[in-house]
């Protein structure tokens, strides 16, 4: 390659870095001071409302329903399973420990990432492409705190809610099965269930949700604050979104559950 | 008022805006023409400080807005009233809503008071009956109108900018607001609109500016620019021609 064309893609290479790295800050920023909004003035309190009504009671009926199936599904191929080993009566247990400090808040989340954080990302980037945006900012009115910090404090307290009311309806789904279909013991089912609501089970359950509230809503917001170019610029920070949404949500799944046996003392 | 020295920004490694000097009294009427992508709104968004140069300084009555963060740029924004393109209302709040924005934000106001001051102005700029409508409810001249009675209510502007405020509307509408424009700044204060309607710029401004490839071609007034030797502008200036013929 000769060296005008090398120094070209060098260049090339160099703003794609720096273009990165810009992002990445820029990221970080809007997350920090997304949150900080929550303690300094003003306060929106009408949009975080608003917020919490459209991602909570919004979600409710999408969440019940893929929770109520997956734990229907799940007690199905456990009991399958467990029954060839005579070992039928852990359905509960296993049922309880998987939805409760696994599979409850994971499938929340996504259902969240595909419904709420999409929507996020879509609304504030058509916010952008129609200048509403630049409108408020030259309104003196700081776009973070009247838009950002509503959506990350009802994600952060709206998930967490919802997974909980998911993980109720995952283990009656599941019930229904191992009682009906697999006829085993409602009483034992319930027993082996309520051994399971430790603490150290019910709070792993529960701060799994909060932490992937906040990065969903941290990814789908700077993704729509971000949106650049039209229709194709709004389908792309919206897809960019739910993507980024559910690979992280993956990966912080994986660290979270690593530290959080650590920390209540689980040995692997 | 404004001044601009050696500007230059770019969205992409392609600058928008090439070295651009201007300077405007804040009791001027200058219209900044060219076509679509030439960088017209690029130099209303610098103004504000909504984007940032890559070289050169930006001075807002003799304060370089350059280096300013968001706190500081607040106070320097009050100076302007902007309508946007297409008013860029809040969709999800009504008429009188978007009007009160700012009201509510920034005034111990009473509701009342409120509800007073937003009659008021969407009387002056002929919409008061669509006072309960939402913003996709109103036709492209009632939006217009709407997103002016909104930034009158901001602030006392020192400047009126208008980005493309006549730009998708039939020439009676677009009448009705170059009217409203004027009418607006017969007080003494400036305004200025960015538009590739000529007709609609010679009806408000007194001062015209050209841009062609992020470049200022021309910065002068109405017969020097009906004048000008330059083949693009002569190009431009056709659809007045054609009307005047």
């Amino acid at each position: 390659m000769d060296s005008p064309a090398l120094e070209e893609n060098l260049d090339a290479v160099k703003f794609d870095l720096k273009k990165t790295i810009d992002e990445l800050q820029e990221f970080y920023f809007l997350s920090a001071n997304g949150l900080l909004g929550a303690i300094r003035r003003p306060f929106y309190y009408h949009d975080f409302i608003d917020q919490m009504d459209y991602a909570g009671a919004g979600s409710l009926l999408i969440v019940c329903l893929v929770s109520l199936f997956i734990g229907m599904a799940l007690s199905l191929q456990l009991a399958a399973e467990l029954s060839v080993m005579g070992l039928k009566m852990y359905t509960g247990k296993v049922v309880g420990i998987s939805i409760i400090r696994e599979i409850g808040p994971v499938a929340a989340a996504l259902v969240y990432a595909g419904r709420v954080g999409a929507g996020m990302a879509s609304e504030l980037g058509l916010m952008v492409l129609g200048h509403q945006v630049d409108s408020l900012r030259v309104f003196g009115v700081d776009p973070v705190k009247k838009l950002v910090t509503p959506r990350i404090l009802s994600s952060i307290i709206m998930l967490p809610a919802l997974t909980l009311v998911g993980d109720a309806i995952a283990l009656l789904g599941a019930y229904y099965i191992a009682v009906f279909v697999s006829h085993q013991s409602g009483y034992v089912y319930w027993t082996s269930i309520r051994y399971e609501l430790t603490f150290e089970n019910v709070f792993s359950g529960a701060f799994k949700p909060l932490v992937f509230g906040f990065i969903i809503s941290a990814i789908s917001c700077y993704m729509g604050l971000s949106t650049r170019g039209g229709a194709v610029g709004l389908r792309h920070s919206t897809t960019t979104a739910v993507v980024l949404s559910i690979v992280m949500i993956i990966v912080a799944d994986f660290v979270l559950t690593r530290i959080l046996l650590y920390v209540l003392g689980f040995s692997v | 008022m404004i001044l601009f020295e050696n500007v230059t920004f770019g969205y992409g490694p392609k600058p928008v805006l090439q070295d651009a000097s201007l300077s405007i009294g804040s009791d001027e009427r200058v219209a900044i023409l060219g076509g679509s992508g030439e960088g017209k709104t690029t130099i209303l968004r610098l103004m504000l400080g909504l984007i940032r140069p890559d070289s050169g300084r930006i001075s807002i009555e003799g304060d370089d807005i350059t280096g300013k963060d968001e706190d500081d740029l607040r106070e320097i924004r009050r100076k302007f009233s902007i309508v946007f393109q297409e008013g860029a209302l809040f969709d999800s709040l009504n008429v009188k809503e978007n009007v009160a924005f700012c009201l509510r934000e920034f005034t111990d106001m009473s509701e009342g008071e409120i509800d007073a001051k937003v009659r008021e102005l969407l009387k002056v700029v002929g919409v008061a009956h669509a006072i309960d409508l939402m913003p996709d409810e109103l036709s492209g001249g009632m939006h217009r109108r709407v997103a002016i009675a909104r930034s009158l209510a901001a602030f006392e502007p020192k400047m009126f900018l208008y980005d493309e405020a006549t730009t998708g509307l039939d020439p009676i509408n677009a009448d009705r607001i170059c009217q409203l424009i004027n009418e607006l700044c017969k007080a003494g204060t400036g305004l200025i609109i960015v538009t590739h309607k000529v007709v609609d710029a010679f009806k408000v401004a007194k001062r015209f500016l050209f841009l062609q490839n992020g470049r200022i071609i021309f910065d002068g007034d109405m017969p020097g620019l009906l004048q000008s030797e330059n083949p693009h502008i002569g190009e431009f200036l056709n659809e007045f021609r054609f009307k005047v013929d």
